[in-house]
């Protein structure tokens, strides 16, 4: 369980909530979660979307372990020049 | 069975002080007989069109683009490029000063600017920042802001100086 | 100059010794991918549409085949057909069209031959029948009602629709609530920006020598920011394995995010199948110019509110940015870069188009310059409408650790107000304005990442080092990697030798990008290090017989027991007695890449009758976290500045109706040369990132994003014309005088 912050891209999906609580152990898992309840949104988290947890951006981390306490932000990927 | 293209031509001249003698056809440019006959690749090709002062080379002496030139214009002179700016291993004071200036970062465009500043410092042993840099304006830098490529002449020249005193 | 909050002190990290690779490329002898020749090699030329958009309907080769010296001709159909929902699929159809030619200079055919000028004339007489379909050539023309498809490939990304559309990218992201903000401010501004496309503009061209061998096999000289992904974008294209390629990397000369994909590998891969020897392909600046690189045009949009007070309440912004031909580089970037002043509100709108012009490409903190000149620009006017100095109005909004980036998450530690601070305390910006001139201030962010790298380090029998990454090395990142081995080792940088390997030598790296190499990998580096360091203390350990734990590390030496020394070269001599060859790799996926943000000031003065601008006086500060090799770190702050100058002043890619760039050489796109330029004053600023061992953060890209909207500010100071287009040339500038209206 962890809270999730979503950006407006991704709100078409969830009815316009921003932020949620979800249910999983990782990453991965709260995206699988996100994409039972609001079909079409896991695509949008798993290829376009980076993650920041806690703060910290980190690259490819659905394996990154979550608790209750965690904060995730799914950011847009970003690349550089 | 007929001939597809035309003879060569054949070119002598000085090389960073060898005698040297080459074949290219009438319209090869004197950067590619360099870089491809000679094997003087430090001689970089930018542009192709005297616009960036990559191939910049000193005949007889004097700058010039050697993408601008035919090779056989170069026959009889003499004619020096990056490779021959070093005496043996003792480096020429510009590129000690751009070396410890850290005055090139990829380094492509680092040959014409030595070539050049070389001219200007053998023509001009103390040259003001401005002289400096309408010297060097014919060398494009797209890594360094010219920051450090101006200080490592500035330095080079005050070296110069100082030896000759 | 230097402003440090660094509490350590280092013995190797943030001295400047001369660079490894310096004298190769002082004496001409450094070799670039153009200056490899193979045995047998040929050379091949590419054969370019004419037409911004047209329908192949067929390539006839014959005659060309039948040419002098011509052994090979490859076309869109020699080539892997990708699904377009492939993340190369976009890369591939650039760099050899199928089907469409989807702007002038898209390539349709390749021809390799003995000699250059043979493969030049060959590649003249492909016989392309082509039917031209309308072009879209700008963003306005793309989002035009009943606009025809500029790439009927190109589906908007996550739109789930299933018809073509000119839109490449839809995103919208923000916070708080926009018209609460708005209503709660005491001033709003609003403007529109547009820029036009700029290239990166490094000055070797790209090329590339390949050798397919009769086992299927190929070797590939390459000059590029990423050998790895040169070999993974080379297989998507071509459809083949990874392990059929190996890259060598040639050194690169500049890429700026330009060389961060590809353009001529696969073709000459393929030529050198075809023709069974080693093909050499190498572009001319016009090609160069033409079809690869340039940063997107862009239409922005930004609405600004503010209280009395300069407290910034909210921020609307609506960004296009044109990716060309297929999706190129993104909108996305530009907004995410709105990051750094508290904004309680705020509401962004990303949108990337697709026209018929060349296929974009990252370039150096891409997509924020563009968004820093719309923002800085309104800061700006909101510290003159209030009065106030704009360096204290940015220090009260500037963001600290904890506040929100644009996509919501918090910063984590920054030094932005430092850096606000080193500026107002700097000596240009305490001097008087010279008489007639403006001066402006504006600021910069870019967020940098992490990536993949991996790192080898080698001690060798005589006790120097070998440090082996796979990051090539495009303004001394060697040098970079050499001093956190030094450091970490206790060995002089003198007795490191820092190698760049190919891609079966060293472990899997990202691309050079996002100014990641001395983050990344140099963490990948100091890894290794330690690991070493232990296997160093137990072989000190069975050397003398000592408990491991007894051995510490101190200055290049293994201690035991507080007294009894063995060097690095004693260890080593002895390392067939003690287990074997020491030797330590490390790889990552580094996180935590710490934003770097800047602040420049310039002082410019304009002549009223020409419109010309002259730079006299520019200052530019950045947190660098730690500076390992500060020489270079000014160097990228003052080449990052330069460039950016050269895009507010002078460069633009100019296209005629028919969608031709007609400035594609270096006389007519203008770059900044020395006698345009005063000295770059840098100031390095640290606040060490705590994500890495050594504080730093990547210094590479933020130097680009404040330039433009300084020089715009400095402008507005000195004429009194608030510029909103770019680039601010002496023309553009002159009517904007005497119109009297914006730029
Ligand atoms: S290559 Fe000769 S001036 Fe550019
Ligand atoms: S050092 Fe790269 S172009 Fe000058």
């Amino acid at each position: 369980m962890a809270t999730v912050h979503l950006q407006a891209d991704h709100r078409r999906f969830t009815g316009g909530e921003k932020t949620l609580r979800v249910d999983g152990g990782t990453v991965g898992e709260l995206i699988t979660e996100l994409e039972r309840r609001y079909p079409g949104l896991g695509p949008l988290l798993t290829d376009g979307a980076s993650v920041a947890i806690d703060g910290e951006l980190i690259p490819d981390g659905i394996f990154e372990k979550v608790d209750a306490s965690t904060e995730v932000y799914f950011v847009a990927p970003i690349s550089g020049g | 069975m007929p001939r597809t293209h035309a003879l060569r031509t054949q070119v002598q001249c000085t090389v960073n002080g060898d005698e040297v003698d080459f074949l290219c056809a009438d319209e090869t440019s004197l950067l590619n007989a360099l870089r491809d006959e000679l094997g003087l690749t430090g001689v970089k090709e930018g542009c192709g069109t005297g616009d960036c002062g990559a191939c910049t080379i000193l005949v007889d002496g004097k700058v010039n683009c050697a993408c601008l030139m035919f090779a056989p214009e170069a026959e009889g002179s003499s004619i020096l490029t990056v490779e021959g700016i070093a005496q043996g291993d003792e480096l020429h004071p510009l590129q000690q000063t751009f070396l410890e200036g850290a005055a090139l970062q990829c380094g492509v465009c680092t040959p014409g600017f030595l070539v050049a500043a070389k001219a200007l410092l053998d023509e001009n042993s103390d040259p003001t920042e401005t002289e400096i840099r309408y010297a060097l304006a014919g060398n494009l830098c797209r890594c360094t802001g010219y920051d450090k490529i101006i200080r490592a002449v500035q330095e080079a020249a005050v070296q110069l100086n100082g030896a000759s005193k | 100059m230097t402003v440090t909050e660094n509490p350590r002190t280092y013995k190797y990290v943030g001295t400047r010794p001369v660079r490894h690779d310096g004298l190769d490329k002082v004496t001409g002898k450094a070799r670039f991918a153009a200056d490899l020749d193979m045995t047998g090699q040929l050379r091949a030329a590419l054969v370019r549409s004419p037409h911004a958009h047209a329908r192949i309907v067929s390539i006839d080769a014959s005659k060309a085949e039948a040419m002098p010296g011509v052994k090979a001709v490859v076309t869109g159909a020699d080539f892997a057909d990708l699904d377009p929902t492939h993340p190369e699929f976009d890369m591939a159809v650039n760099l050899m069209a199928r089907g469409e030619a989807l702007y002038n200079g898209h390539v349709v055919a390749a021809v390799a031959a003995v000699t250059a000028a043979q493969a030049a004339a060959a590649a003249a007489a492909v016989e392309v029948d082509y039917e031209p379909l309308p072009a879209v050539l700008t963003i306005d023309e793309a989002i035009a009602k009943g606009a025809p498809i500029a790439n009927t490939t190109n589906r908007t990304l996550f739109s789930g629709d299933a018809e073509p559309s000119n839109l490449a990218s839809v995103n919208e992201f923000g916070r708080g609530d926009i018209e609460a903000g708005f209503e709660a401010a005491d001033i709003i501004i609003e403007r529109e920006f547009r820029t036009a496309a700029v290239h990166q503009g490094y000055i070797e061209p790209h090329a590339c020598v390949a050798d397919c061998g009769q086992d299927g096999k190929a070797v590939i000289w390459a000059s590029s920011q990423g050998h790895f992904a040169v070999r993974s974008k080379t297989a998507a294209a071509l459809g083949w394995s990874t392990d059929r390629i190996k890259v060598i990397p040639a050194e690169i000369g500049g890429g700026f995010g330009g060389k961060t994909t590809i353009y001529l590998e696969p073709v000459a891969v393929l030529l050198s199948q075809k023709a069974a020897r080693p093909v050499k392909l190498v572009m001319s600046r016009e090609e160069v110019l033409r079809a690869t690189g340039p940063a997107p045009a862009t239409k922005i949009t930004a609405k600004i509110g503010a209280t009395n007070d300069g407290e910034i309440t909210t921020l609307q912004s609506t960004m296009y940015f044109d990716n060309g031909s297929t999706k190129g580089f993104s909108a996305l970037t530009g907004a995410m870069s709105v990051a750094s002043y508290k904004l309680p509100n705020l509401e962004l709108h990303a949108i990337g188009t697709v026209t018929n012009t060349a296929r974009s490409a990252a370039y150096r903190a891409p997509s924020a310059p563009q968004a820093a000149f719309a923002v800085e620009t309104l800061i700006d006017e909101l510290a003159q409408r209030l009065g106030v100095d704009p360096i204290d109005l940015r220090l009260q909004n500037a963001v600290v650790e904890g506040d929100a980036t644009a996509m919501g998450m918090p910063h984590p530690k920054i030094g932005f107000v430092e850096t606000l601070e080193a500026i107002k305390n700097s000596d240009h910006y305490n001097s008087p304005v010279p008489e007639g001139a403006g001066r402006g201030v504006a600021t910069g962010f870019w967020f940098n990442i992490g990536e993949q790298s991996s790192a080898t380090v080698n001690l060798n029998e005589d006790g120097t080092a070998t440090v082996v990454t796979g990051s090539p090395d495009i303004g001394g990142s060697r040098a970079s990697m050499a001093l956190m081995a030094a450091e970490e080792l206790g060995l002089a940088v003198d007795r490191i030798t820092p190698i760049v390997a190919d891609t079966e030598s060293v472990g899997f790296t990202d691309i050079t990008e996002g100014s990641r190499a001395t983050f990344a990998t140099g963490m990948a580096v100091v890894n290794a290090c330690r690991e070493l360091i232990e296997e160093l203390k137990q072989r000190a350990a069975t050397i003398k017989s000592a408990d491991v734990e007894r051995v510490e590390w101190v200055d290049g030496a293994a201690v035991i027991e507080g007294e009894d020394r063995l060097t690095i070269p004693e260890i080593t001599a002895m390392a067939k007695n003690t287990g074997g060859p020491l030797t330590a790799t490390a790889s990552l996926n580094a996180a935590g890449a710490g934003p770097s943000f800047a602040v420049h000031v310039a002082d410019v003065a304009v002549d009223e009758e020409t419109g010309e601008t002259t730079i006299l006086r520019y200052t530019a500060a950045q947190d660098a976290g730690t500076a390992i090799h500060p020489s270079y770190v000014e160097g990228q702050i003052q080449g990052g500045s330069v460039q950016g100058i050269g895009w507010a002043l002078n460069e633009e890619y100019i296209y005629d109706s028919n969608g031709v760039m007609e400035n594609a050489g270096f006389l007519d796109y203008r770059m900044p040369v020395a006698s345009d330029l005063p000295m770059i004053d840098a100031i390095i600023v640290e606040v060490p990132n705590p994500s890495h061992p050594y504080g730093v953060r990547g210094v590479g890209e933020t130097g680009i994003v404040p330039p433009i909207p300084t020089l715009a500010n400095a402008i507005a100071a000195a004429t009194g014309v608030r510029m909103t287009s770019l680039p601010m040339s002496p023309p553009r500038l002159l009517a904007a005088i005497t119109g009297g209206a914006d730029g």
